[in-house]
């Protein structure tokens, strides 16, 4: 055994508070070390390449390098052991940095403790086995769940590279959030005419396999190799004889709420969103269905030119392989009702929320882009529009900032002019937060040239007076209470990630926090990828996201599975768990704890059942490696024994 | 307590008026307070400057009417130079000021519209500050002859104001100053 201990000085950022002279003569004392020295930066071309040299002077078969965090140069010292003909995995790094020298100030004791260090580095390397990366196959095809404009821009971005794409919906239609907005923010352009191509382009891409009224339900596999259970709900209506005629909605005598249009208007039990709808298939809803509340019915049946309706379709179940998965689940408007008893808590009827206002802006929306009080029908001519209704507020729970709201007020208040003449609309905000491009001037637009009066402060209550609603602010400018008499007021209501994300985000074993939002690898370095490999956010589902955001992001995770694809197969680290199949009892605990179901039951030819690690699945945490009660799981490159001997060697 | 509903209306009328003869647009002000922060009178204000543009944009113009902001700015023009936004927030005090003039609506301290007068007529025939003279106007004119006599004699020791002091080259030439200011039209 030939150990070769480099010690780095990291500039001053080592050497200033350890000698890495004396630890490296005090390396050059311990058993199977035949070389010990101190660079000034091992991690430089220069440095590296000293490594190298004396690897094939003194024939070293391992080394220890005693520098920064494994995490930080880790990887760039085992390409340099590649280089010197050394399996990458025979290198310990020892951390003299962060966990000596920066914490550290006297160099008598650092110095000690650097020595303690790489004599159990010394002590772990020498139980080192070499190890090698196993390949797995990769599947070409990708799932994406969301069909928002998250997962079609992310699905026609792939489909674009050649690889095939399942987009599956929850609803009956793709679009998204996005396809119920009348205009967008700040050029004003409308969001149906930008977005709706799209659609269309997904269902005709050949690369894409569309399914709506879908859900995944479980998840199993992993990076390259998922599998998925996905369920085709029924919707009554076969979707490839219906011609999308709506001569069934126009017959059905039973009303419904209208989802579509955030409860503005109704629509029937079966029925079709909007008339962009992509695929444009009717949908029956047995909730409201009167064949299915009285068994009395079947106009729709009777009225059908293609004989779609068929009542008795059931559920689909398809399960399929896929190689990585898109999640673009996006968001949900905040329930404000329970909330803000002081803005009537859902009472008053000319109170209402931002995308329902939205929805009466659209042309084609239930009033045909005609803004009207809900409680009589009336044009409002006084508007308020109030910001961070269930975000930035503490006392509910929900300090986050909803990051659109600010901007869709000044759309909507600059839309309110041109439908309204005459009419005036006020803004109360906290801060106006409009920090893309050309965002500032547009919020700055709404208040000089449609003349929103913008005030500071929050309000405090809303009460009817007079057929009007009053609400009670403050303009902290001012530093005075300030009173409007509305006839509409407008709630920008806080941002949700969509109802069920945090379910799916179990099935499919990736993080999530508190508010339902998909957590990212790593906020700045990895904004798109989860902790579980290959699997990938998109959108809103991630945190709240104006358009742009989150088609930039979409197209971003795209390029991530289009990398992961293109390879056929993929390496895996090496590092991960090994059950001693001779000595395990079968008792399965490492199944219970292992958080990435990677660990399955076989049977041997002695009618044993014992534990196996599936490689691929493997992260390496080692739960299972303490929790095994023979203690027959040890974790590659961490086995029992090179910890003993560390820590032996420490208290030696 | 503001009524928006009501003062927007209300006061809209006379903000339009301000607008148009100062050429310039309440709306524009997005309150930084950098004009307020600038001046070096605002603490002597009811309104600092920022305030003040706040009440026009809010249509409270009786409070602006008959603030001290507009009597007590010395036009300095610190305010108008230094905003971010280019606008002439003391031209918009100013005109404010003198619409409350032709209103005929009282000052808040007595003496500000007469000591502004007179300085002005002072400056013109001049065509610089003759001190003096415009204290012994200002007590003339105010009918308080007696006002701050006790520290006459203090102030012409220490040399404060003098009595006879150089004139200036070119009086005309200041006196066309305020001809054309008097013919700009401003509104």
């Amino acid at each position: 055994m030939r150990i070769g201990v480099f010690v780095c000085q990291c500039g001053t950022n080592i050497a200033a508070t350890v000698s890495t002279e004396r630890v490296a003569s005090a390396a050059m004392a311990l058993r199977d070390v035949v070389h010990a020295e101190s660079i000034q930066y091992t991690c430089s071309d220069p440095g590296q390449r000293t490594v190298i040299a004396a690897a094939h002077k003194y024939a070293l078969d391992r080394v220890v390098i005693a520098a920064c965090s494994p995490r930080m140069h880790e990887t760039t010292f085992q390409r340099t052991m590649a280089q010197a003909g050394i399996n990458p995995f025979m290198m310990e790094m020892v951390n003299i940095r962060e966990h000596c020298s920066w914490i550290h100030s006297d160099m008598e004791v650092a110095t000690e403790k650097a020595i303690d260090l790489v004599s159990m580095g010394v002590a772990k390397v020498r139980g080192q086995t070499p190890l090698f990366s196993s390949h797995v196959p990769v599947v070409g095809e990708v799932l994406i769940i969301g069909g928002g404009v998250a997962g079609i821009q992310a699905a026609l971005d792939i489909a674009d590279a050649g690889m095939p794409v399942t987009l599956v919906e929850k609803g009956p239609t793709i679009g998204g959030n996005m396809a119920r907005l009348d205009k967008t923010f700040p050029t004003l352009d409308c969001s149906s005419c930008i977005l709706t191509p799209r659609m269309v382009e997904v269902k005709h891409h050949e690369n894409i396999r569309l399914m709506v009224n879908s859900e995944v339900e479980q998840v199993r596999g992993y990076i390259g190799n998922f599998e998925v259970d996905i369920r085709k709900k029924t919707t009554c209506v076969d979707e490839k004889k219906c011609t999308g005629c709506q001569i069934c909605e126009q017959k059905c005598p039973s009303k419904a709420p209208d989802e579509f249009n955030a409860g503005v208007g109704e629509t029937k039990a079966i029925s079709i969103a909007f008339p962009q709808a992509v695929p444009l298939v009717a949908v029956l809803r047995k909730e409201h269905c009167r064949l299915f509340i009285k068994g009395k019915c079947g106009i729709c049946k009777k009225v059908c030119p293609a004989d779609a309706v068929d009542y008795e379709q059931e559920d689909e179940l398809h399960t399929e392989k896929f190689g990585a998965i898109v999640v673009a689940t996006g968001y949900e408007l905040f329930d404000w009702r329970q909330a803000y008893p002081h803005y009537g808590g859902g009472l008053y009827p000319d109170v209402i929320t931002s995308m329902q206002y939205e929805r009466m802006l659209s042309a084609s929306g239930p009033t045909g882009g005609r803004i009207q009080r809900p409680s009589d029908g009336a044009e409002p001519k006084e508007i308020v529009f109030l910001s961070c209704v269930g975000s930035r507020d503490e006392s509910i729970g929900r300090p986050l900032c909803c990051k659109v709201g600010c901007m869709y007020i000044a759309k909507q208040a600059i839309l309110t002019r041109e439908h309204i003449p005459g009419s005036r609309t006020y803004v109360f905000y906290m801060d106006i937060r409009a920090g893309g491009k050309g965002y500032d001037e547009f919020c700055r637009r709404a208040q000089k040239e449609a003349g929103a009066v913008y005030l500071r402060g929050r309000v405090g209550k809303i009460y009817p007076r007079d057929g009007k609603l009053v609400v009670m602010g403050a303009d902290t400018l001012v530093g005075e209470n300030v009173e409007v008499e509305a006839d509409l007021v407008v709630l920008a209501t806080g941002i949700d990630a969509a109802a069920g994300a945090g379910s799916l985000a179990q099935k499919l074993n990736i993080p999530y926090d508190q508010y339902g939002f998909l957590s990212e690898s790593h906020p700045k370095l990895r904004p798109v990828e989860t902790t579980t490999g290959g699997i990938f956010l998109a959108g809103a589902c991630q945190g709240s996201k104006d358009i742009p955001e989150t088609v930039a992001q979409a197209s971003a995770a795209a390029a991530k599975v289009i990398v992961l694809l293109s390879h056929d197969e993929l390496e895996t680290s090496p590092m991960i768990a090994e059950v001693n199949h001779m000595r395990c009892i079968g008792c399965f605990k490492c199944r219970e704890v292992c958080p990435y179901h990677a660990i399955e039951e076989q049977g041997l030819r002695d009618g044993r059942r014992v534990a196996v690690v599936i490689e691929s699945l493997c992260q390496g945490c080692g739960l299972c490696n303490v929790a095994c009660p023979p203690s027959v799981i040890s974790l590659r490159g961490y086995t029992d024994n090179q910890l003993i001997e560390e820590v032996t060697e420490v208290l030696r | 307590m503001i009524p928006l509903s009501e003062t927007l209306s209300q006061g809209r009328e006379l903000v339009v008026e301000i607008e148009r003869r100062s050429g310039q647009k309440v709306a524009d002000c997005y309150q930084c307070g950098t004009c307020s922060s600038t001046c070096a009178a605002a603490d002597a204000f009811d309104y600092p400057p920022h305030v003040f543009m706040r009440l026009l944009q809010l249509g409270v113009v009786d409070r602006a009417l008959t603030s001290t902001t507009g009597q007590l700015c010395y036009d300095c023009m610190t305010c108008s130079s230094r905003c971010p936004i280019s606008i002439d927030v003391a031209d918009v005090i100013e005109t404010t000021k003198n619409i409350a003039d032709e209103q005929g609506i009282r000052e808040s301290e007595r003496g500000l519209r007469l000591f502004r007068n007179l300085f002005l007529k002072n400056v013109r025939r001049h065509g610089r500050l003759h001190e003096a003279s415009l204290l012994a106007w200002f007590n003339l004119k105010s009918g308080k002859l007696t006002n701050d006599m006790s520290l006459v004699p203090l102030i012409l020791h220490r040399k404060k104001v003098r009595i006879i002091q150089p004139r200036i080259k070119n009086r005309a030439q200041v006196r066309r100053i305020f001809q054309r200011a008097k013919e700009r039209p401003k509104w």
